[in-house]
């Protein structure tokens, strides 16, 4: 029963990981956001695919993954290149930009309300003051702890 | 067994419907508890969106953990406590990094929050016992892809937060998105319980999960449970690799090979420059 609830709880997480990245594809404006979720989209399949090939014995399921990686390799590869390409015609990342695709009838998207940017002050790590000098102590120049 | 699942689901709300209490009795029900969980967490990763929401973004985070415990409370037990802790702590790990992708308005932080899931399903992968998967995903997705995307944002990406990171599409397709997402884990759950039926109606013969493997293997074919997990794990995943699947390698080879080709072509047409294509 062990190995049945393995599967379970991996179909589980795989189910939560596809659905994660298909709202963020839907949901997001970036290009390179939405590629992201696109690539934990098949992220969450390859969860599932490992784990009925585990419950099944059989290798196709890690097989699977390994094209899968292949094939996000190459994907990456030309999505990077056709992202740079849309954003050197269009100026910003905004998938908005190019509506001018869609179809004859639809209305064209405006955005209504932008909420402001908080303006929050930057914060700064804080370091030790450096380039002052110790106090000059004699006794340590005479007895070092180390040579 | 094999009516549609919906229907299933249906029926278990119907059950419980003209009943005293009956409400009661269906949330507490696995079914009423994975829709439960699933709108819960739908509204908890809808709130983190961004978009100005007003009761900030740790309320949307409370509600999504809450709708992961309800699921994981559906979850059967793996059996020894150390692979349940193991299981949890890698496994809500790496959807509390997924939510955080989907969810942060900096895409840089987007790209290493996938980094950190990556990391997460690597982890997956290597509890599975897949260690082969489990070194690739990060050699190959952390170390390479996630990095390639982080030069292109650094590339690309103008100064300062850009205005179409702190929104996204307008609310309704937002919740429509989140209900699409809803309605696959549901399903998923109640596919999970389904194959629990019928796993405990009658056991699987073994030669039903083993019949593609002792195809290969010849007349010795090997126990349950000794092909994927057997201590010789990469002679085998190679074998596999290069015997059953040879020719997917080398068709997988030749187009990492035209992927690279393509790129190189695509990137290295003369820039037209901006064309007037702004909508604001």
């Amino acid at each position: 029963m062990s190995e049945l609830a393995l599967l379970q709880n991996y179909l589980l997480i795989g189910a939560l990981l596809f659905g994660l990245g298909l709202t963020g594809f839907l949901v997001r404006r970036n290009l390179i956001v939405m590629f992201l979720c696109a690539e934990m989209m098949l992220q969450g399949i390859s969860v599932s695919l490992v784990a009925w090939g585990r419950y099944h014995d059989d290798w196709g399921g890690q097989m699977l993954v390994v094209f899968i990686l292949a094939v996000a390799a190459c994907e990456a590869g030309i999505a990077l290149a056709l992202i740079l390409m849309l954003r050197q015609r269009s100026g910003s990342l905004d998938i908005v930009a190019w509506q001018q695709l869609r179809e004859e009838g639809q209305a064209r998207y405006v955005d209504r309300e932008v909420p402001e940017e908080r303006e929050e002050p930057p914060q700064w790590p804080r370091l030790t003051p450096a380039g002052i000098e110790p106090p000059w102590d004699p006794d340590e120049a005479l007895h070092r702890s180390h040579v | 067994m094999n009516q549609p699942l919906l229907l299933l689901w249906a029926e278990e709300a119907s059950r419980w419907a003209g009943r005293a209490g009956g409400a009661w009795h269906f949330l507490v029900s696995p079914g009423g508890r994975a829709t439960a969980a699933a709108l819960v967490g739908a509204a908890g990763i809808w709130w983190m969106l961004p978009g100005g929401r007003r009761l900030g973004r740790w309320f949307g985070c409370g509600l999504a953990a809450a709708g992961l415990v309800i699921l994981a409370s559906l979850l059967p037990g793996l059996g020894s406590p150390l692979a349940q802790t193991g299981f949890w702590l890698v496994a809500g790990l790496t959807l509390a990094a997924a939510a955080a992708t989907v969810c942060t308005k900096n895409p840089v932080y987007c790209a290493i929050w996938l980094a950190v899931t990556l990391l997460g399903t690597a982890g997956l992968f290597l509890l599975q016992g897949a260690q082969f998967l489990g070194v690739a995903t990060v050699v190959v997705y952390a170390g390479a892809i996630v990095v390639t995307f982080l030069f292109i944002l650094m590339l690309a990406q103008p100064a300062g937060h850009a205005y179409y990171d702190r929104i996204s599409w307008g609310r309704v397709p937002a919740a429509l998105a989140a209900l699409t997402a809803l309605a696959l884990v549901v399903t998923t759950v109640h596919a999970v319980a389904l194959l629990g039926g019928a796993a405990a109606a009658g056991p699987r013969t073994p030669a039903e999960g083993l019949d593609a493997g002792a195809r290969i293997a010849g007349p010795t074919a090997l126990a349950r449970g000794e092909d994927v997990l057997h201590p010789d794990h990469m002679a085998r995943l190679g074998g596999q690799l290069f015997s059953r699947h040879l020719i997917a390698v080398e068709v997988a080879g030749t187009m990492l090979l035209v992927a690279l080709v393509g790129a190189i072509s695509i990137a290295s047409q003369p820039s037209r420059g901006r064309e007037g294509m702004g909508t604001r």
